[in-house]
């Protein structure tokens, strides 16, 4: 059956009224304890002395947990088991989980908070890239990608630019914040509600700390208030605390962090000190890019190294590099563990490449759209990313044409120029983009999903998958796929909760690959039950056609009903049909299973097929800079994305306008600031600033590429969660491109990301005084 | 005297007596007292700060016409007092039930339509800024939908669909189902607000004074000199919300409708200190531009609608938004106790780091603000990360009189610089008596430059509070020469 074309997000009517239950909201006995965590308030010290005598007193607290009291392991690090559930003897960070209070009210909690004495031995701490790379301090090995010869290449190339960029980190600021419910069961069996991208670790993580087996602890994932990569791994950690504290009560407890404490305690998109060489023609066509990724991966692990890897696959972004050298190095910081955030790395692997082509395009005083069209990877067969993989169905030069033309790229531009001749202190500036990226999990063997589909008697059916629904409309896309693959109206699919005990170790929501697999997995349980109904409906067909052979390929569900297409006007119910299997002892219910077909990489050699396929968009944007404030505006933004057949148009450019504007704000206003000791200083929304309705482009026109089916997907349909983000990097280069109109792009100005009101005015500035001791013209190179 | 706290939700009157019940405190959140109830857990807290909107609901009251005003405000900022005598209206209000079936109100099936929810975790709070601007504007423009959306943030959407749901679902003049019940609430509110004596709420360790006349107020304040002052509490309520204080004894200035009064006479114009900055921005919107800007700036509406002037004056931040201009304006500040009355420039009234003159027996009861006559150019400036509700980095006031291109008076005055709003002596005095030219101006910002040591913080670093105060002189002059 076709796909229902307008279909709302399936919790929208929830969500409007206000009905939509989160974990905070959840009705739960008058049992319910309320859990807080006291953490440490030193980068890195070791704990002398803890006291919690006094604070046990406090009335209406049921208990308080140390290291000591964990009945399992101290550890909660996902990958590399690098992180203590508890402080032991020393904290690496400020806002590292010391101890847990379980109390039965708010006031309790902060009253016990403040009685908790502890002393410290302050030790020194290690607070930026710079240090830890002084220091040595690597949380792992050094990765490596390489391709051709970018050292030979580098010396005979015309031109050769080195720099290096600053990408800040980000906060997820999910309006949710970090919570979860444990209910202790029967014996030692937990049930956690978790508000996590990845309710399968959650389980083996809190399994970990009570010490239990996975089949004692049951999580289940409603949805969340939004993620963004924010609880794909350190929604563990409630869970894990939340657990801790149940267990010992043996009561339910809830902690849902306060804002700060939330963004004081977890961590963030990495910020990373990346260093490059980029040797090109006089044409600007690139001949080689040598490129040091350096991450600021906190005190631990965490998915650092994937999200590096990410990077170092999109240090390409679109363009075509013969000779390449990536090099990644993840380092060891007393801060909160860096961790996933939409885009895991990718953002960072390309804004070094398209801020290096905007500086070619400057010195050689062309424009960086033409620059960037230049270096796009070809259309020609045999065209391969420095990791070895086949570029295919590339729609780069589609997407440009189209977006030149909507977006006027050319009339706008001198359009600017003759607006920035007239203005002495406001400039505007525009930028092309594109975005090239891969979808699949770098780590092949997470891409895979199941499903439990079951059909109940009445007609009626219930869909579980491995996935989380954090916004994106994963569930209502999973309900469209198994209407229409049942051939049945929506309102008869309900998508349930994700439970780690109707679809086992899943792997986590993430890397925008939530309905490419789980999509599959869920068609498959279908493709089983329908396979099977045929034992029923072929006979029951054959029967209302006086006796006419049905083969099973002529079988067609649609709208409630079945039918042989042969026939099409003698239609069975599907109510009657599932009745009738019952009847017949016929299995409703099946799981369902997918893996992605043909994908690999070796990590060693840096080469393989990591990817299934690449997700294409592209954006142009334009600003108006006040450099005597720092203050810029968003003028316009034009956006043309690729997502294959469309699964929910609607859907998808929710996530294409919401990705783009969450990535405007880390090229723009969001800014994390330290003090000295390592405290986080943009701690509460009152300084770290998220774009408000305000600061969106306010002409802002959003396209999906039409006509390009994706081969091998579900529905031919491609993801979308992550990539819009990056197309952002528009509104990053121009306002680049107007502050560089100040000196008339004759200077390079000092640029990083995010371009804040403070580097928006300095920078300005900078330039005006570069103007005062040069007369342009052909001075760049000596600049 | 009255220890029954009465307000109308769910379209009944509901009653609290603090000293029959254990759960709520005398400044328990609106916020917080909603969501202990089951059935009202849609609003959300997303930062008890006023931040985020998550916790937005409206208040309804009745004007002086005798209709219903609705506003929006930010729940997790409101203790339970401030709404006595209103009507509080929270999402679960919005549809009704017909036939048996979900009847979605306009703002809720536009919303619905544009796909104007992801997560769903800030969409409560979004749909009732949305139903306080469909009250409050039909056919909104996209400023007007802009403003009514500030103060709530979304981080999956873009705001895109919202801003469409918002322009889709304003087009009924507000009609509604509340419009038909509007006889019904304002009857059952009378019945609350008849009884003008003053609320005297008692709980645990805290007393709440709510008077309803000046004179009640200024009696209890004389009674009561360590209890603090509360308006809008937008300031005050964070010390609770963020830093867990208790706070004792409250007297709630805010059921004062004599200190909500503006009025206006040949030479002044003079606000209750009560008046909220919403009612503040939209009264200067034509008369007073360089205040109605700062306005347009100013926070957010959710926070507009409970803050007032007094309180932005009393909280006397040096990085208070309103005191820049006041300064320019040469305002004065009026205060009041029991015997007596004082009037002050707003320069004498600010005294330090968040202190002002004010006496422990007086209110803030009034500023003055003397007019223009268009002898005079004031402008304003606020520099901040992020334009809309966002806290000032630099904020500089301008007034300036010239006689034939020679300055004959200057007020410079700059908030966030220093520890209180602070005019640059020096500079003005260097400018004064002289010609009005770019060259002067620019010496006069290295002047400036040598006038203020402030400090770097989460907003910015000194070097760039520095860089923008001198800009935004040099814009104040390009500004004055455009306009001649
Ligand atoms: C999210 C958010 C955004 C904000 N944005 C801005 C902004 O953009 N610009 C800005 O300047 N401020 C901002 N503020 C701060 C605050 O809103 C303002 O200072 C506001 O004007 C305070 O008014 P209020 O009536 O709420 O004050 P309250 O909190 O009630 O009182 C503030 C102070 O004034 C005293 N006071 C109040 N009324 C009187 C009186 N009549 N007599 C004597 N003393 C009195 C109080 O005792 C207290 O010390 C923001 C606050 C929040 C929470
Ligand atoms: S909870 Fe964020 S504004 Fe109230
Ligand atoms: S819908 Fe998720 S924050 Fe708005």
């Amino acid at each position: 059956m076709k796909m229902s074309e307008k279909t709302y997000h399936e919790s929208a009517i929830k969500h409007i009224t206000g009905e939509s239950v989160y974990i905070d909201d959840m009705p739960v006995n008058d049992q319910l304890l309320l859990g807080k965590v006291f953490f440490s308030r030193y980068a890195h010290a070791k704990i002398k002395k803890l006291n919690i005598k006094k604070a046990l007193k406090v009335k209406g607290v049921h208990a308080i947990l140390t290291a000591n009291d964990i009945p399992g392991e101290n550890q909660m690090g996902p990958i590399v088991h690098d992180e203590k559930c508890l402080a032991e003897k020393e904290v690496t960070f400020i806002g590292q989980a010391i101890a847990l209070i379980a109390a039965e009210n708010a006031d309790a909690l902060i009253e016990a908070e403040k009685l908790i004495t502890i002393e410290y031995e302050v030790l020194e701490a290690v607070l930026d890239i710079e240090t830890a790379i002084e220091r040595n301090d690597l949380l792992a090995p050094p990765r490596k990608i390489e391709r051709g010869n970018p050292d030979e290449a580098l010396l005979t190339s015309p031109h050769v630019i080195t720099g290096e960029l600053k990408t800040g980190g980000q906060e997820h600021w999910y309006l949710e914040t970090q919570t979860a419910l444990a209910i202790p069961g029967e014996g030692k069996e937990m049930m956690i509600h978790a508000s996590s991208q990845n309710p399968s670790e959650t389980q083996s993580i809190v399994a970990e700390v009570l010490g239990l087996k996975n089949h004692d602890v049951e999580v289940e994932v409603k949805r969340m208030g939004g993620g963004f990569g924010g609880k794909e791994t350190q929604g563990n950690h409630v869970a894990a605390w939340a657990a801790l504290l149940a267990n010992a009560t043996r009561r339910p407890v809830k902690i849902h962090l306060f804002r700060d404490d939330d963004q004081i305690m977890t961590g963030k998109r990495h910020r990373y000190l990346s260093k490059y060489e980029i040797g090109f023609n006089e044409q600007g066509k690139i001949l080689a890019y040598k490129v040091e990724f350096n991450a600021d991966g906190g005190s631990s692990t965490d998915l650092s190294m994937s999200i590096l890897e990410r990077a170092m696959l999109h240090a390409d972004n679109a363009y075509s590099l013969p000779n390449v050298q990536i090099i990644g190095k993840a380092w060891k910081t007393n801060l909160p563990s860096n961790t996933a955030f939409r885009g895991f790395g990718g953002p960072q692997g390309m804004a070094v490449i398209e801020n290096a082509i905007d500086k070619i395009a400057r010195f050689l005083k062309k424009d960086p759209a033409e620059i960037r069209h230049l270096n796009f990877y070809d259309q020609e067969p045999d065209v391969f990313t420095p990791y070895g993989q086949r570029i295919e169905n590339n729609h780069l030069f589609k997407m440009y044409d189209k977006l030149l033309v909507s977006s006027e790229y050319f009339k706008r531009k001198e359009e600017i120029i003759i607006f920035n001749k007239a203005n002495e202190f406001v400039k505007r500036g525009i930028a092309l983009t594109p975005v090239k990226f891969g979808i699949s999990f770098t780590n092949s063997f997470l891409n895979q999903a199941g499903a439990l589909v079951n059909i109940y008697t009445d007609g009626t059916v219930l869909v579980n998958h491995g996935g989380t629904e954090m916004g994106q409309g994963l569930h209502t896309k999973m309900l469209q796929i198994a209407s229409s693959e049942l051939g049945i109206t929506p309102d008869r699919v309900k998508v349930n909760a994700t439970n780690t005990s109707k679809v086992p170790n899943t792997s986590p929501t993430a890397a925008s690959s939530g309905s490419d697999i789980n999509g599959m997995a869920v068609k498959n349980a279908i493709d089983i039950i329908k396979s099977r109904l045929m034992d029923v409906v072929i006979p029951e067909l054959e029967k209302l056609n006086n006796g006419k052979t049905t083969i099973k390929e002529n079988v067609v569900f649609e709208n409630n009903f079945i039918y042989d297409k042969e026939n099409s006007d003698n239609k069975i119910s599907f109510d009657d049909i599932i009745k009738f299997a019952h009847f017949k002892q016929v299995s409703l219910s099946s799981t369902g299973f997918y893996r992605t077909p043909d994908i690999y990489f070796d990590r060693q050699t840096g080469q393989g097929k990591p990817f299934y396929y690449f997700s294409y968009g592209m954006s142009v944007s334009e600003v108006e800079i006040d450099t005597l404030t720092g203050q810029h505006k968003l003028l316009r933004t034009d956006i043309i994305q690729d997502v294959g057949d469309s699964i929910n148009e609607g859907i998808d450019r929710g996530q294409i306008e919401g990705g783009f504007v969450q990535g405007l704000g880390w090229v723009t206003t969001e800014e994390l600031k330290w003090d000295k000791k390592g405290n986080l200083l943009t701690h509460s929304p009152d300084t770290y600033k998220i774009p408000t309705v305000n600061d969106i482009p306010k002409i802002f026109n959003v396209e999906l590429l039409k006509d390009v089916p994706n081969p091998g997907t579900i529905r031919r349909s491609k993801a979308v969660g992550e990539p819009p983000l990056m197309l952002a990097l528009s509104v990053w280069l121009a306002i680049k491109d107007a502050i560089s109109a100040v000196a008339d792009h004759c200077l390079e100005p000092e640029f990083s990301l995010p371009a804040t009101y403070e580097l928006i005015l300095l920078s300005s500035a900078k330039l005006k005084e570069g103007m005062k001791k040069i007369a342009c013209a052909d001075d760049l190179e000596k600049a | 005297m009255k220890s029954t706290l009465k307000f109308v939700l769910d379209f009944k009157i509901i009653e609290i007596d603090f000293s029959k019940q254990k759960e709520l405190k005398t400044t328990t959140t609106v916020l917080n007292y909603l969501r202990s109830f089951p059935h009202h857990k849609g609003v959300k807290e997303g930062c008890a700060e006023g931040d985020c909107g998550a916790c937005t609901v409206v208040i309804a009251e009745v004007n002086d016409e005798n209709k219903l005003v609705y506003k929006a405000v930010d729940s997790c900022l409101v203790f339970l007092p401030m709404i006595h005598g209103k009507q509080l209206i929270t999402i679960e209000n919005l549809a009704v039930i017909e036939n048996k079936q979900t009847k979605l109100h306009p703002v809720q099936q536009a919303m619905l339509e544009t796909n104007g929810s992801q997560c769903g975790y800030c969409t409560p709070g979004i749909v009732m800024s949305l139903f306080g601007l469909y009250k409050n504007h039909n056919n909104p423009s996209r400023e007007a939908v802009e403003e009514a959306l500030t103060g709530n943030l979304c981080r999956c959407t873009g705001y895109q669909p919202i801003i469409e749901a918002a322009q889709k679902a304003c087009i009924h003049n507000g009609n509604d189902h509340f419009s038909e019940r509007e006889n019904e609430v304002i009857s059952l509110l009378k019945r609350i607000n008849e009884n003008e004596e003053t609320l005297i709420l008692k709980s645990k360790k805290q007393k709440y004074f709510k008077p309803f006349t000046l004179a009640e107020a200024l009696k209890i304040r004389e009674e009561n000199p360590e209890a603090i002052i509360i308006n809008g509490s937008t300031d005050i309520a964070l010390r609770q919300t963020k830093k867990n204080e208790i706070l004792y004894e409250i007297i709630d200035l805010s059921g004062i409708d004599e200190l909500k009064k503006v009025s206006e006479d040949d030479n002044n114009y003079c606000f209750g200190s009560g008046l909220t900055l919403e009612q503040l921005r939209q009264y200067s919107n034509d008369k007073l531009p360089a205040l109605f800007k700062i306005l347009n700036v100013f926070g957010s509406l959710q926070i507009r609608n409970i803050a007032t002037i007094g309180g932005n004056v009393g909280s006397a931040s040096p990085i208070g938004d309103t005191l820049p201009v006041l300064f320019a304006h040469n305002a004065m500040i009026k205060v009041m106790s029991q015997l007596s009355e004082r009037t002050m420039s707003i320069d004498d009234f600010i005294k330090g780091y968040r202190q002002t003159d004010i006496r422990n027996n007086e209110l803030i009861t009034g500023i003055i603000v003397p007019k223009n006559n268009n002898s005079y150019l004031i402008e304003s400036y606020k520099v901040s990360k992020r334009k809309h509700l966002d806290i000032s980095t630099v904020i500089g006031a301008f007034k300036l009189h010239l006689n034939n291109e020679t300055v004959s008076e200057i007020v410079i005055a700059y908030g966030g610089m220093a520890a209180t709003t602070k005019r640059a002596v020096k500079t003005e005095n260097f400018l004064t008596a002289k010609k009005w030219s770019r060259e002067n101006v620019e010496q006069a910002m290295d002047i400036l430059s040598g006038e203020f040591t402030p400090l770097s913080d989460a907003r910015s670093e000194a070097e760039f509070r520095t860089a923008a105060a001198r800009n935004i002189l040099l814009k104040f002059y390009l500004d004055t020469v455009q306009k001649s």
